[in-house]
């Protein structure tokens, strides 16, 4: 049962533009220390895949930056590595639109692999999975592809791309797209497995006939024609989606719970990030902090409440923050008084500002931005 | 195989067993013992070779080499991977004619001419595995290379009380010495050797070689290979260094370097950008700080749950101080646990140490007469039961 896996590290940028501006939505920093993608990138290699491709569109270069050789997630191997896939130009068609038309940048990658197997996913699923007893399951199941999906308890004015009915056997006998989550019904997590030949096969033969997306224009409609079978592998574990900024703020706060994070840090199924030599965080004297998530490399003089502090942060004497995403490198002066921003990296904060936003609408301070 | 010339080889003396250590290193390596929050003492001779532009490194070891081996690997934490140089962990081995394990600083480089003679380097720098230092070593190197010397030995003025636990030396006004004392019951001079030296690599393997055949020789650095070197008339000089160094031998000075790093403007500045320290990181989340606990004038290191007070001290990667749990002017070493009420002043908690519920460690110096007092001491590993106190001075 050998597998490889493919990340797409684009695809939802435009729901959370102000952040993704500078990076991809894979890069985008989360969790104190990490950039989305890592969660994915450490449960393929806690799992034993080796061999991914990274889709990218655009804005990667932050990507490859953090990425480098892969070895901060062990995944700087001999006969299996990462490979970074850019838009495969082909006359005028050099950038996709949908999920199936990226794949079909990947499609050499993915024919010249000798695998069985193939782990599709979203890079902004932030959840800690084993995807060995996932393929397992895939091949008992017999079924064309695998679902990796999260069962409803009650239903939400969410839509989500993927809501699947199964019978008891967790076969798909009902598929929507794009609508509302509702109770008993799974909601999609954006992890597929494939069989990579058949996988191959339905590339060279959508992509001629201008089909792009993945859900609607390939598992919709052959599930509809009765000519693949679909199942369901429910996951039970903490999942986080951040798919717009107020769920990346909130998302980012329910950190904040140890259920949460005992259910995303696993100890012996850890998640890797880009290494980077900060010293231990300094509290000084007088330094007040409360349910916080704190990184290293920073220097703390003020009061920090219900906040998410990044690596290299620096508060100032008499700041007080609460409820904050503050990203490395941030700089906040004396006596300013902050609640619910998001700070993009590098910005400063001028002594004795004031900024309020809510917690519907956190302000967000652009990367480098001084206020 | 073919090597490139290198300017300057390090050797790491890293063989100490470290037994004024005690517990700490009952299944360890001294240079491999936890410092500093996320650090181990060798990281600090290492990065400052990686800092200083040394990229071939030998780590001479032979006592617990398990851990120290491990935690040096390839050697990527520090940018030492390289295939031409990087850094090598330096066992003794047995040869066609004899095995034998390192009988004094001076035998394990000896014994290891043959890692050195490969990249034929101008000088080569002898460094200890267990002291706390930033130092740019082109400085030495510098000096070394202007005076034309056979030998530069690093020196710290030291109080003269203090002068007769160290080598001690003499210089005339050039800086060139003209005497050499190892450990002087009288002492001349408040020069201190910190055991660091630079040596010509040719002189290096001539004096080493004969202090090998020497079988009245000790094979020891300060006491034979110096001394003989002056006493031909070599020219040997002393390079100043007036940064912080610390040996950390002892449990008292191990906690008291630990301490030193604390405060606003620290002894050792351990967060300045410039010359920073590496060291292997193993994938620890956040730190997790919870309400109503209380951090003042500490480090912590990333992986950490405080939910209980820490003051003046030092909480390493992966530990958890429970609720009302104290820590007072400690240092808590990777992975321990304090448990609910526990107690923990002016000691040291070594490395996957439990300290169950209630328990009292260590206490304030100003409650005891002198000599009753010292850092209490919970070994790496040690389980401390429920309400059990441990008295300052002990080691459990």
């Amino acid at each position: 049962m050998k597998a490889m896996g493919i990340i797409f590290s684009n695809i939802y940028d435009s729901t959370l533009a102000e952040l993704t501006g500078v990076r991809t939505i894979a890069s985008l920093p989360f969790g104190g220390r990490y950039r989305q993608i890592d969660f994915v990138l450490s449960d393929m290699s806690n799992s034993g895949i080796y061999n991914i491709g990274i889709i990218t569109k655009y804005n990667y270069r932050s990507l490859m930056d953090h990425l480098g050789s892969c070895a901060d997630w062990d995944l700087n191997r001999k006969n299996e590595s990462v490979v970074i896939l850019p838009p495969f130009a082909e006359g005028d068609n050099s950038v996709y639109h949908g999920k199936l038309e990226a794949l079909h940048t990947a499609v050499h990658f993915l024919e010249r692999a000798d695998y069985d197997y193939v782990v599709v996913c979203d890079s902004t699923v932030l959840c800690n999975i084993d995807f060995r007893p996932v393929i397992a399951y895939h091949i008992r199941s017999g079924c064309d592809v695998t679902v990796i999906a999260k069962k409803e308890t009650k239903s939400s004015g969410k839509k989500r791309p993927l809501i699947l009915k199964t019978n008891r056997k967790h076969t798909v006998t009902d598929m929507m797209l794009d609508t509302a989550v509702r109770p008993e019904y799974y909601t999609g997590m954006g992890m597929f497995v494939f069989n990579r030949q058949q996988l191959v096969d339905t590339l060279n033969d959508t992509y001629p006939k201008g089909l792009t997306h993945l859900e609607k224009d390939y598992l919709q409609r052959r599930f509809n024609d009765g000519s693949i079978k679909i199942s369901v592998y429910p996951f039970t574990g903490v999942v986080l989606q951040n798919q717009d900024v107020l769920s990346y703020y909130k998302n980012s706060l329910r950190l904040l719970e140890k259920d949460v994070r005992d259910g995303l840090f696993n100890p012996d199924f850890p998640i890797y990030t880009k290494i980077r030599d900060e010293a231990p965080t300094y509290y000084c004297e007088g330094s007040e902090i409360n349910d916080c998530l704190i990184a290293d490399g920073c220097t703390l003089y003020g009061s920090v409440k219900k906040s998410i502090l990044f690596r290299d942060v620096f508060v100032d004497k008499g700041a007080r923050i609460e409820s904050c995403v503050v990203m490395q490198g941030t700089r906040i002066g004396k006596g300013a008084n902050i609640r619910h921003v998001i700070f993009d990296k590098d910005a400063t904060v001028r002594d004795g500002t004031v900024l309020i936003g809510s917690p519907e609408h956190p302000i967000i301070i652009q990367k480098g931005e001084t206020v | 195989m073919r090597f490139q010339k290198k300017m300057c080889v390090a050797m790491i003396l890293a063989g100490g067993q470290g037994s004024r250590l005690t517990v700490l290193t009952e299944k360890t390596a001294k240079p491999a013992v936890p410092f500093g929050g996320k650090y181990r003492m060798i990281d600090f001779p290492l990065s400052n070779c990686v800092n200083s532009g040394i990229d071939t490194v030998g780590i001479l070891t032979q006592y617990q080499p398990l851990q120290l081996n491990e935690y040096i690997g390839h050697g990527r934490p520090w940018g030492l991977s390289s295939s031409n140089g990087g850094v090598h962990v330096l066992s003794p081995y047995s040869r066609s004619e004899s095995a034998e394990w390192y009988r004094g600083t001076a035998n394990a480089i000896y014994q290891n001419l043959p890692f050195m003679e490969r990249y034929n380097p101008d000088n080569v720098l002898i460094l200890s595995g267990d002291h706390i230092y930033k130092m740019n070593y082109s400085g030495i190197l510098s000096v070394h290379t202007a005076n034309n010397a056979d030998c530069t030995i690093a020196v710290l003025n030291v109080p003269i009380e203090e002068a007769s636990r160290f080598g001690i030396m003499t210089t005339d006004e050039t800086g060139r010495i003209t005497e050499f004392q190892e450990k002087p019951k009288n002492p001349t001079s408040t020069k201190a050797s910190m055991g660091i030296y630079v040596f010509r690599w040719e002189v290096l393997k001539k004096y080493l070689t004969e202090d090998n055949e020497d079988p009245t020789s000790s094979n020891d650095f300060g006491k034979n290979v110096i001394p003989s070197m002056l006493r031909d008339g070599l020219r040997l000089f002393a390079y100043e260094f007036s940064g912080y160094w610390r040996d950390v031998g002892t449990i008292a000075s191990l906690w008291q370097a630990n301490m030193d790093i604390l405060g606003e403007e620290p002894l050792l500045n351990i967060r300045e950008e410039r010359d920073r320290i590496y060291s292997r990181h193993y994938s620890h989340p956040c730190s997790y700080i919870e309400s109503g606990s209380e951090i003042v004038n500490s480090y912590i290191a990333e992986g950490s749950s405080i939910y209980g007070k820490v003051y003046n001290s030092i909480i390493s990667t992966g530990c958890t101080i429970e609720q009302g749990a104290e820590i007072h002017n400690s240092v808590v070493m990777p992975n321990a646990v304090i448990e609910r009420r526990s107690i923990v002043r002016y000691s040291i908690i070594g490395e996957d140490a439990v300290v169950h519920a209630n328990a009292r460690i260590g206490d304030n110096p100003e409650f005891y007469e002198k000599n009753k007092w010292d850092i209490a001491v919970v070994g790496s590993g040690k389980e401390v039961p429920q309400n059990k106190a441990i008295l300052p001075k002990e080691v459990y």
